[in-house]
């Protein structure tokens, strides 16, 4: 009796410690789920295949989350574990179909459970929050689609049974599913040393998931010797046991067949990048279910099940294209751009000769309605390379949470404009800048909790990513209320690094643009967060080939903003064309903001700039000729200005003559030519003559930079 | 002495084990390991007289455990629990055909757990120190 007493009371204490733990765990796998919900929503944005890891992981958070729910013991805390579970297992097992809705439902349901654990303790709260749990749970039935699945018998799979009978519900389900797919199922045996198995298995596995799926790791005792251990590895794969036998050299390591693949995929194909949101793809199996021959197939043809067939309709109206071919098609339209343009002169000819007018004019309707359908075509192909900024967004969102908890900074990130569309290529250009960006903000610009608490600040810092389209330019701006920065400091370690002289006059503009000069870092100590001493100039300088610029704006005390400006498209752009003696040059029409006559006498010289008054404004004037060092016109002349402008900055660049507008195809300079600041590269016109494209962002750069560099 | 090993991802369920364990009327020694490969690791280095483990783990899960232990000459004879959320009912009956001597829904009673615990213990041949 006094034995039990004493269990008793001994009890009590375990679970009110364990409540503390319970917590803890709890939250610790909410985060592990939440990074792998945007892993999963990655994978769909990109169109990729969903890996079913991912999803096994998430089944098996749920589930540790239930056992601890489960000794908790609040009802709303145990129900929605519950269902939560339950989708996630049916996900797993492919009885639940893979939708938008459900992931959608089981992010919030992470979330709300999330809530739920900041309120332990405080049972009002709790009890007030069993509606919102009633409604989701509702909501989560709701997003469940069943997927009918058919038992396949493995009898014809040449494995031991004890392999089978060690495989869960889940493995058997991945073995099933590949089968389904038509993959091959090999086994692989390997032979490590017991002391060091782990190494060994962990090389074998990585270098197994390169070519399909690990489906199960038996592991059964050494044949030769105690020392040593076995694993027997079920693998699903597009390659042959031989193809795989070939590819490994791993000691101890046999590799065999247990079912061959039933139509053969392709081997391993090249990474493609998609370039569509889609559903995950499936083949299709065909519609009389010709499985494989088991003794319990049934022949006869049976419906198919509406739901079933409705979801095999969704994941098959998108098409994963690898972006080169999307590059050559890109390609093909422009060099029909310029045809048209070639065509445009030869209708100007006829118009010119009255003995053509006529011809000319009807000439010239069609060339008219050319233009136009080449125009739609243009369009259309720049559209299917666009993608949302939504999957960089979440990427970002992932790293930010890690570092938040890595550097004990309480942040919350907020979001905008995750709809905002770029071509493909540019979101995969602008990843590493953007990081660089956020990172930069989370380690160097928000204070810790405590000294924002001082300052009397919110102890939480926001970082707010904005993302909107201006004109032919995408603007992603990143702003922080942090520290921001501190200009002095700044300055001092431009003067140290030699980027300035002491007695320079900078306006505030230029001292903060220090950032961007290379090996100017405003913190002494290099940090794991923000890089290894890689500083804002990588950013200008990996954005630049784009046509991007970068802009930063700060106010001590109250935070920093950084914004990226790029360009929607990189492939067909209108430009500007103007001569300087016999050259002629492209700008892009959208680094253009207007063009003007000038008289020389407009222009006005300070020290050894020409400026000219615009608008009010003293523009920084820039002569073409004497930038690339041609014979242009006297400065007598009259003459023309093009107004330059990206981000903040803006020059005017004195030209000989403009002739007006083209669509040009960029195309980078190749072969034995030294790349030339200030050209970004070369396109023809239909007439043969290259004409080389000016590298506005470079030309700006010098232009008003110009002081540090002499 | 009589040794468990406790194969379990959660820290919390392990610390429940432990502290359902650390009751028993006899004392025993419990090892702790937090995956299927660390119990690989730990299984040859010393003699257990019993094995509670996890089905949902990452690296291997408890039905290969199951099955190891159950195949090999060495480690046949360690009685085994499976110790695991209710739910998958497969999951458990083949744990069970696998070899496994016992199996316990999470949560556990604390008194039922200790109940089987010395069952098995005391059809276990004692294991000599060292």
């Amino acid at each position: 009796m006094a034995a039990r007493k004493k269990t008793r009371t001994r009890k009590a204490r375990v679970v009110s410690k364990a409540d503390k733990e319970f917590i803890s765990e709890a939250e610790e796998i909410l985060e592990r789920m939440r990074l792998d919900l945007a892993d999963l929503s990655d994978q769909r944005a990109a169109g990729e295949e969903v890996d079913p890891e991912l999803v096994n992981r998430l089944f098996r958070s749920a589930h540790s989350l239930k056992g601890l729910a489960n000794l908790f013991g609040f009802d709303p805390v145990q129900n929605l574990a519950h269902h939560l579970e339950d989708v996630l297992d049916g996900l797993r097992l492919g009885r639940v179909l893979l939708s938008v809705a459900v992931v959608d439902v089981v992010d919030r349901t992470a979330s709300l459970f999330a809530k739920l654990l900041s309120a332990v303790g405080d049972t009002a709260a709790i009890e007030a929050m069993s509606e919102a749990v009633q409604a989701l749970i509702a909501e989560i039935e709701l997003a469940k689609q069943p997927v009918e699945t058919q038992a396949e018998e493995f009898a014809t799979l040449d494995i031991e049974a004890s392999l089978l009978r060690a495989l869960t519900e889940y493995e058997e389900h991945r073995l099933r599913e590949n089968l389904r797919r038509g993959r091959n199922i090999l086994l692989v045996d390997a032979t490590f040393e017991i002391i060091s198995f782990e190494e060994g298995l962990s090389e074998l596995t990585t270098a197994i998931r390169e070519i399909g799926e690990v489906l199960s790791t038996l592991p059964a005792p050494g044949e030769s010797s105690k020392a040593q251990i076995c694993f027997s590895l079920l693998v699903a794969s597009d390659l042959t046991s031989t193809e795989v036998d070939a590819r490994f050299e791993f000691p101890d390591t046999t590799v065999r067949s247990v079912a061959a693949a039933r139509n053969p995929a392709p081997a391993a194909a090249g990474k493609s990048v998609s370039t569509s949101v889609s559903e995950p793809i499936a083949t299709v199996d065909p519609p009389d279910g010709a499985a494989p021959a088991t003794s319990n197939d049934a022949p006869q043809i049976q419906p198919p099940d509406p739901r079933e067939f409705e979801s095999l309709k969704s994941i098959s109206d998108t098409v994963r294209v690898d972006i080169r071919k999307l590059d050559e098609l890109m390609n093909l339209v422009g060099e029909l751009v310029i045809q048209r343009s070639a065509l445009g002169d030869l209708v100007s000819r006829l118009h010119g000769d009255p003995a053509t007018a006529r011809i000319g004019s009807d000439f010239g309707k069609v060339h008219k309605a050319l233009d136009g359908k080449l125009r739609e075509l243009q369009s259309a192909v720049l559209e299917v390379r666009m993608v949302p900024l939504r999957q960089v967004f979440e990427k970002v969102s992932r790293v930010v949470r890690r570092l938040r908890v890595e550097l004990e900074k309480d942040v919350r990130l907020e979001l905008c404009g995750a709809d905002t569309e770029l071509d493909k290529l540019i979101v995969e250009e602008l990843i590493d800048p953007l990081m660089h960006i956020v990172r930069n903000a989370l380690d160097h610009g928000i204070e810790s909790p405590n000294e924002r608490s001082e300052k009397g600040k919110d102890p939480q810092g926001c970082i707010k990513i904005d993302a909107f389209q201006r004109g032919n330019h995408v603007v992603i701006a990143v702003s922080d209320d942090g520290r921001g920065i501190d200009r002095e400091r700044l300055r001092a370690k431009a003067e140290a690094k030699g980027v300035i002289e002491p007695g320079d006059v900078l306006t505030d503009k230029e001292n903060l643009d220090l950032i961007f000069a290379p090996g100017v870092s405003t913190r002494d100590e290099v940090t794991e967060i923000s890089g290894r001493g890689v500083g804002m100039d990588v950013v200008r300088h990996n954005l630049a080939p784009l046509g991007g610029v970068v802009d930063v704006d700060s106010e001590p005390g109250q935070g920093t903003t950084i914004s990226m400006t790029l360009p929607i498209t990189l492939a067909i752009i209108r430009s500007v064309l103007v001569a300087v003696a016999d050259q002629r040059f492209a700008i892009p029409l959208n680094t253009v903001q207007e063009t003007l006559s000038i008289d020389p006498e407009q222009i006005q010289r300070s020290e050894d700039r020409e400026i000219l008054n615009h608008r009010g404004d003293a523009l920084l004037l820039l002569r073409l000729s004497d930038a690339f060092g041609l014979a242009g016109l006297s400065r007598d002349e009259k003459s023309f200005v093009v107004v330059l402008g990206m981000g903040d900055s803006r020059i005017g660049l004195i030209v000989d003559r403009l002739e007006g507008q083209q669509d040009t195809v960029i195309k980078p300079i190749q072969g034995p030519i030294p790349t030339i600041r200030g050209i970004a590269g070369a396109t023809e016109l239909g007439d043969q003559y290259p004409v080389l494209v000016l590298d506005v962002s470079a030309l700006l750069d010098d232009a008003l930079h110009r002081k540090e560099a002499a | 002495m009589q040794r468990i090993l406790i194969v379990e991802d959660s820290a919390t369920m392990r610390a429940l084990l432990v502290s359902a364990l650390d009751e028993m009327p006899t004392p025993v020694k419990i090892t702790e390991t937090e995956s299927g490969f660390e119990a690989l690791r730990v299984l040859p280095r010393q003699r257990f007289d019993l094995i509670l483990t996890d089905i949902n783990m990452a690296d291997i899960n408890g039905l290969e455990l199951v099955s190891f232990v159950k195949s090999n000459e060495t480690y046949r004879s360690i009685p085994l629990v499976i110790v695991s959320t209710e739910g998958s009912d497969r999951d458990r009956d083949k744990g069970l055909s696998l070899g496994a001597d016992a199996y316990l829904v999470k949560p556990f009673d604390p008194e039922e757990l200790r109940q089987i615990a010395q069952d098995l213990l005391s059809r276990a041949p004692r294991s000599n120190e060292g």
